[in-house]
């Protein structure tokens, strides 16, 4: 049994701050923490998203598989949810857990924009008689897969600065700049949604390693 | 002359429930008690004691069909706790130049 005067005993002026500094340490590492477990979800979903778009696109040559990305959140956002109702420390907030769910949100609600957006205009305004004309324009032509990745890569870094972590500022850098690449030296059409795979992988590695740190 | 230290605060499971509220929005019983390691019946007192003296709110509701006590700072403990850093640090400065002489 716990010792109950230990606990609420009087401190030296020296204990007393390294107990503050203590916990808010802890805090911010267990948000962190924390977050490592999305990053694999995310990750994990967005390789899978990603190869799975690619290999059907190549297979039957149809563009309209694009449209798979839609379930991506639809499938992801409650197992997020699913995950949040776990642990008891999910249930605590504070100003950088809401800035990162923040980033993360409005990545996705830009990235749903962006791609009904350039659908919507390049059905209407391009005058492209069938729906796989359109996306396979768009994945080709409107260079979507790198507006996207650079989205992607600025989310992460903006989430690396929130949590003031290095890994999560690099892996950024990493998907934004290596995935522009990619996207230059891939061919087009199906090709470059190996950019999303590699975004993927980065993602899912920035978990394992962010979660490894604060073990 | 040295600030006299708030008493209320200068208690191990007191001040630990205080850094922790300062850092969050709110955290609920279960929550304290995991990251303090205190036992229930320890807590709930010193949380009391907290409330009572307005540093922090306590409300008591339910999640579903289980009892759910919320706590956190209020704008009176947030002054509180920072006061209570400011006089640590001059008493760390003054036992720092105290042993320099």
């Amino acid at each position: 049994m716990e010792n109950t005067n230990e606990k609420n005993r009087e401190m030296t002026a020296q204990e007393s701050l390294s107990l503050i500094t203590e916990t808010l340490n802890s805090s911010r590492k267990e948000i962190i923490q924390r977050s490592s477990k999305y990053y694999i979800l995310w990750g994990a979903l967005l390789t899978v998203f990603s190869l799975m778009v690619y290999v059907l696109w190549k297979l039957t040559d149809k563009a309209a598989w694009n449209c798979l990305w839609f379930a991506l959140p639809a499938i992801g956002s409650p197992l997020a949810h699913w995950l949040s109702r776990q642990d008891a420390a999910e249930r605590v907030q504070n100003e950088v857990s809401r800035i990162t769910q923040g980033i993360w949100t409005t990545l996705g609600i830009f990235s749903c924009a962006v791609a009904a957006f350039t659908l919507g205009y390049f059905y209407v305004s391009e005058g492209a008689q069938d729906f796989g004309m359109s996306l396979r324009a768009i994945v080709s032509l409107a260079g979507l897969t790198a507006e996207m990745v650079l989205i992607f890569g600025l989310a992460e870094c903006a989430c690396g600065v929130a949590l003031k972590n290095w890994t999560i500022k690099i892996a950024g850098f990493v998907t934004g700049i290596g995935g522009l690449a990619i996207y230059y030296i891939t061919g087009a059409e199906y090709e470059q949604l190996l950019i999303f795979t590699f975004a993927g992988l980065v993602l899912m590695a920035t978990g394992l390693l962010v979660k490894r740190q604060y073990r | 002359m040295l600030p006299k230290l708030d008493p209320l605060l200068h208690s191990e499971l007191r001040l630990a429930v205080m850094s922790i509220l300062a850092g969050v929005d709110e955290a609920d019983f279960t929550y304290l008690k995991e990251q303090t390691g205190a036992t229930s019946g320890n807590l709930s007192v010193q949380i009391d004691k907290l409330s009572e003296a307005g540093y922090i709110a306590v409300e008591k509701g339910f999640k579903g069909k289980m009892p759910r006590t919320t706590c956190r700072i209020t704008s009176q403990g947030v002054e509180a706790f920072r006061n209570y850093v400011k006089s640590l640090k001059k008493y760390i400065g003054a036992g720092r130049k105290s042993s320099a002489q």
